[in-house]
Formats: structure tokens, C-alpha cells, sequence
């Protein structure tokens, strides 16, 4: 038996980000008073691990991984952990780590799943730069909304105790609201723009060859994700500032992405190749 | 050869006396020559600060005689002629170590945690090396000190946090808007704290103030002082398009700003942030505004018990930092003893 195969690896980093998300626990109760070395450390190792899985198969397929759903979610956490560590280079924003880990175990672990992992034929249905792209581009998208979820999920917590005058609010590490409710803002801008390549990238490749391409349930559905990250943006420019609204819509978009994407790429025939 | 230290501060005696005591900047090399000219001390480093007065010396007497020669060193050299009971104290080693790096770390500072102290300290010890009326012993001691008085900094809260109504209000401007040069500070009637607290957040930044006072006169003479612009009283609504922190501290029976008036404001603003803190006994601002979005209200108690939380936190961290000032002083003391 291999012991040494992408998935042993991936799994390595997920037990990786699980004790991060225990560590993170205790930087919570603390309330982020000091940045934290250990956790982007730990972060660190899950990501070499995660690179890993990820390279080892992407040379085994000979292209981007992204072909099935454990491709696909193990794509989304590694463009989050490597957003991540870009912005954890500034020491005072090491923080964001404890937010970070959580989301990537709780992917981690769904990604897992066997059934989601089925193999591959000889070669998947639907190949070439223009596909891989199509996939990369939405996937990072949706790595962007992730992270746009957690600076509204922070500014949440934040605007919480400074309206009812906690003293953690002042305690805390966390950068000023206004900070979070743009770095959110411009995740979320940036995420849709990605989106929006993605979907006409796989419009333009898949859309020429697929009859049925518009009514597959997976692309209507991207569209609705789509329209829903639009109206979040347009509601955003109408106010000077989102506030909390906006930061609801922001974690409440994402919570819908991480909960309807497995089920709808299942559905899909487009997406799901049994 | 000891160090000990004899000297006055807040914690033993009132103002009236530590000020006969101070010593006037230029008047400190020809103490300390005295100082060891007399054969009191080998080496000596004089602290004068609004706070304290002291003198560290390494010198080869017993503290006892050592004691008394430096307490007639000072009295002599200041002419005093009154009677001193508790409000000199005399400090011999291990101690008289233990003291010199609280001070350079701030605990025993009337403000606890204050970092004012070390780079009065960092002087006082500079002046005397100047004029080698250190050596090695002092030496030291006093850079172990400063080196310890970082290391606390670093690794306890101690000097976390604002402990007065301004600095909590600079701070929480600072969580609420990216930063300050965008911003600029209304004051609604130009109370004493109201003043502080906008000329806090000018220094930090602030774009620019703009007073509103019942008296014209206050208000400009204010704007003149800190860098800000007067407007009529009766004008403080309008400036709300603009600005998006107030100060408000009115002599007014009752709220001048509630929830109805405050709404179009918002919208008028485009429902921009607005940070309202409200020093005015009895309260200038209805407490219900709070709810509206976008708005962070913060009266006087508020401010005042963020303040307190702060003291407290500090004064849980005394444990720590004593507990770091006696394992840097050990090996101090352990190398002092094998030179002796």
C-alpha cells in the first residue's frame, strides 16, 4: 500500500489545520492581544503538506487539478491558506490566522468525504487550458468570498463589542472596522470579477459544445451566486458604508456557497462525471 | 562596595516637599562630584523628575553610615531646614537593585506602566557617564535596567492601554475609523475634557476641529490654539455633514441630540461611521442613538470604566513584571558578589 499518495498528504494538512483550529480557540479567549508566531507556523506546514497533495496530483492528471469535488474544495483551501500566509507576513495582521484555520479544517474534512473523490476514467470529459482556467478562476473566486466572509465575520465581532462598549474592543488586534469593511468590500469586488471570467470562460469553451449547456443546474446556479455577490456590491456603493448589512450579506453569501456547491455539483452532468 | 539608594517620591511625601529637594539640570555634575569627592559614594547617578528625586550610588560603606552621609548630602546641599521623618526612604541591596528596575519599568510611577520614566532615567544616567561619575558596578546595573525595563514592555501588558477619558476616546476613534487625517473632530461646547480630548486626537492626526461654543469668544480662541475653525452654537447640526467625530460637553438641562434629530443627519452623511462621545453631566445625547447604524455612542462612565479596566489590567500585570525583575536582578547580584 502507497502511504505516500495526494490524499495522505492532504489529509496530513487537514490534521494540520485541525490543530490550528485548536490553538486557535485559545488566541479567541484571549481576545487577539499578540500576534501569533505558532499559528501561522502551523498554517505554514499545512500548506506545504496541502502543495503536496495538490502538485502530486495535478502530475498524475497532467493539468490543474479541479476535475471533481475534492480537487475543487482542496483548490479553494489553498488559494484561502495562501492568501493567507501573504498577508500573515505582516506581523500584526498574524491574527487572521485563527479565523483562517477553522474554515480550512471544516473544508478540509468536507473534501475528504470519498464519495467525492471518485476516480478518474482514463481521461476526464472535458479537458484543455480553457477548461482548467474556467475552474481556477472560479475557484479562486470563491476563495476571495471566503475571505471576504471572514473580515465581515471580524468586523461583526468587532462592531458587536464596540457598540455595547466591551473592553475587548479596544483590547483586540483587529484592525480598525472601517479597514475590514473594505478589505471585505474589495474581496468580494475581486472575487466577482474572477466569478464572472470564470463563468465566461466556461460559457465560451463548454457553452459552443454542450447542448443544455444554460440549463445545466450547476450554471444556473453560478449565476445565482453571481447575482447575489452583485446586489451585495451594488447595496455596498449605495452607503458610504456597508455597515453591518452588508457584512451579514457577505458571511450569509458564503455560508450558501459552502452549503449548496456539493449538492449541485452532484446534480450537475455538466460538473459530475458518475 | 553596594549599591544603595536614598531619595523622595509621590509614594512618600506631597509635592510641597519633593520640590525642595529637585535638582536643577546644570547643577547635577557638581553634585555628583561633591557627591564623591566626600567618599560617600564611588560612583553616583542622580534622578530628578517631577515625580522623585533619588540617588543611586555604589559606595564602600555600610548602608547604615551610608545612609546617613547621603541624607546630609541632601539636606546640606539644598539648604533644607525642616524636619524629615518617613519622607526619605533608604534602600540597600538586594533591594536598592529591585527598586531601580521598577522605576526604569514604570511600576512604581504615579501613572503605572508610564514610559516617561525610562527616558528620564536614560538622562539621568547618561549625564553622570558623561562626567565618569559611573563605573562598572552602575554601569551595570542601570543597562541591565533599561534592558529589562524593554523586555517588560515586550512581554506584559503593563503598559498596555489608556488609562484617561481622551486617550480611550483617541483609541476608539482609532477601532472605528482607518485613519484619523481622514476625519475631522466637531466639539460641542469647550469644556475643559472636551478640549483635551480633541487636542489628543489632533495629535493624532485628526484633520482638522471645528468648535462650536455657546461663548464665541472660547471658540475662538480655541480654534486659534489647537488649529481648528470657530462656528456659530447654533450651527453644530450642519457641521455634521462633515465631520465624524463629536465631542459634546454642553452646560444644556437636556439632550440636545436624540434619535429623531439624528437620523437625517445619517442620511445626509450617507450613513458614514460616526463616533459621539458625550462628556456633558447631565448627558448632552440621548443614549438611544446608539441604535442607530453606523453610530458608536460613548458617554463620560463609559469612557471612565474603560479607563478603570485598563488601570485594573495593568495592576494584574505587577505579579509578571515582578516576577521578570527578579530574574534579571539575580545574576546582577551573583556577579556583584564574586567581584566583591
Amino acid at each position: 500500500m502507497n502511504w505516500f499518495t495526494d490524499r495522505h498528504f492532504f489529509l496530513l494538512a487537514v490534521l494540520v489545520y485541525g490543530l490550528s483550529t485548536a490553538y486557535s480557540v485559545s488566541l479567541w479567549r484571549s481576545g487577539f492581544r499578540k500576534d501569533n508566531r505558532v499559528n501561522y507556523l502551523l498554517l505554514l506546514a499545512g500548506f506545504c503538506l496541502h502543495v503536496t497533495a495538490m502538485s502530486l496530483r495535478g502530475f498524475s492528471l497532467q493539468h490543474c487539478p479541479v476535475n471533481n469535488l475534492f480537487e475543487a474544495t482542496m483548490f479553494v483551501g489553498w488559494t484561502i491558506v495562501t492568501a493567507y500566509l501573504v498577508i500573515g507576513l505582516v506581523a500584526r495582521l498574524r491574527f487572521l490566522g485563527a479565523f483562517v484555520s477553522p474554515l480550512l479544517f471544516f473544508l478540509g474534512v468536507f473534501a475528504l468525504m470519498p464519495a467525492l473523490d471518485p476516480p478518474h476514467g482514463p481521461k476526464p470529459e472535458f479537458t484543455g487550458a480553457g477548461v482548467s482556467l474556467h475552474a481556477a478562476l472560479i475557484l479562486q473566486a470563491y476563495g476571495a468570498f471566503g475571505l471576504g466572509a471572514i473580515a465581515g465575520l471580524m468586523y461583526l465581532s468587532q462592531e458587536h463589542d464596540l457598540k455595547f462598549h466591551k473592553l475587548r474592543a479596544v483590547f483586540s488586534m483587529f484592525p480598525p472596522i472601517q479597514k475590514l469593511e473594505l478589505i471585505s468590500a474589495r474581496l468580494l469586488r475581486n472575487g466577482f470579477i474572477l466569478l464572472t471570467i470564470g463563468l465566461a470562460i466556461g460559457a465560451a469553451v463548454l457553452g459552443r459544445h454542450q447542448d443544455g449547456y444554460f440549463s445545466d443546474i450547476k450554471v444556473i446556479w453560478s449565476l445565482f451566486v453571481w447575482a447575489i455577490y452583485l446586489a451585495l456590491l451594488l447595496m455596498r456603493y449605495k452607503f458610504a458604508q456597508g455597515g453591518r448589512p452588508f457584512a451579514w450579506g457577505a458571511v450569509a453569501a458564503f455560508a450558501f456557497v459552502l452549503l449548496t456547491f456539493w449538492g449541485t455539483n452532484l446534480l450537475s452532468p455538466l460538473h459530475h462525471h458518475p | 562596595m553596594s549599591v544603595v539608594v536614598i531619595g523622595l517620591s509621590h509614594r512618600s511625601c506631597p509635592v510641597a516637599v519633593r520640590e525642595r529637594f529637585a535638582f536643577a539640570e546644570v547643577k547635577i555634575p557638581g553634585a555628583l562630584e561633591s557627591l564623591r569627592g566626600s567618599g560617600i559614594a564611588e560612583e553616583a547617578v542622580i534622578l530628578s523628575t517631577c515625580n522623585r528625586v533619588e540617588i543611586y550610588v555604589s559606595t564602600p560603606l555600610e548602608p547604615g553610615p551610608a545612609f546617613q552621609a547621603l541624607k546630609e548630602f541632601l539636606v546640606n546641599f539644598h539648604a533644607f531646614e525642616g524636619e524629615l521623618n518617613e519622607e526619605m526612604y533608604a534602600i540597600s541591596e538586594p533591594l536598592s537593585l529591585h527598586h531601580l528596575f521598577k522605576v526604569a519599568g514604570g511600576l512604581d510611577s504615579m501613572v503605572l506602566g508610564e514610559t516617561e520614566i525610562l527616558g528620564q532615567l536614560k538622562k539621568a544616567y547618561d549625564l553622570a557617564l558623561q562626567h565618569r561619575h559611573t563605573g562598572a558596578r552602575l554601569n551595570k546595573a542601570f543597562q541591565r535596567a533599561f534592558y529589562t525595563a524593554k523586555h517588560i514592555r515586550t512581554e506584559t501588558n503593563i503598559q498596555r492601554g489608556s488609562i484617561s477619558i481622551a486617550s480611550v476616546a483617541v483609541e476608539l476613534a482609532e477601532k472605528i475609523f482607518s485613519s484619523l487625517n481622514e476625519h475631522e473632530v466637531l466639539v460641542i461646547g469647550a469644556g475643559d475634557t472636551s478640549e483635551k480630548t480633541a487636542r489628543a486626537l489632533m495629535s493624532r492626526g485628526a484633520r482638522g476641529v471645528v468648535f462650536a461654543n455657546r461663548s464665541p469668544e472660547r471658540a475662538q480662541l480655541l480654534a486659534a490654539d489647537i488649529g481648528g475653525r470657530a462656528v456659530p452654537f447654533e450651527d453644530w447640526p450642519a457641521q455634521f455633514q462633515h465631520v465624524d467625530i463629536a465631542i459634546s460637553s454642553t452646560s444644556a438641562p437636556d439632550y440636545i441630540l436624540n434619535r429623531a434629530r439624528l437620523e437625517p443627519l445619517m442620511k445626509q452623511r450617507r450613513h458614514r461611521p460616526l463616533l459621539l462621545i458625550d462628556i456633558a453631566v447631565p448627558r448632552d445625547i440621548d443614549p438611544e442613538v446608539n441604535y442607530v447604524e453606523n453610530v458608536y455612542l460613548y458617554n463620560v462612565d463609559d469612557l471612565q470604566t474603560i479607563a478603570n479596566d485598563y488601570l485594573k489590567s495593568r495592576q494584574d500585570e505587577i505579579a509578571r513584571c515582578e516576577q521578570i525583575i527578579a530574574e534579571k536582578v539575580l545574576p546582577l547580584l551573583t556577579s556583584q558578589k564574586l567581584h566583591r
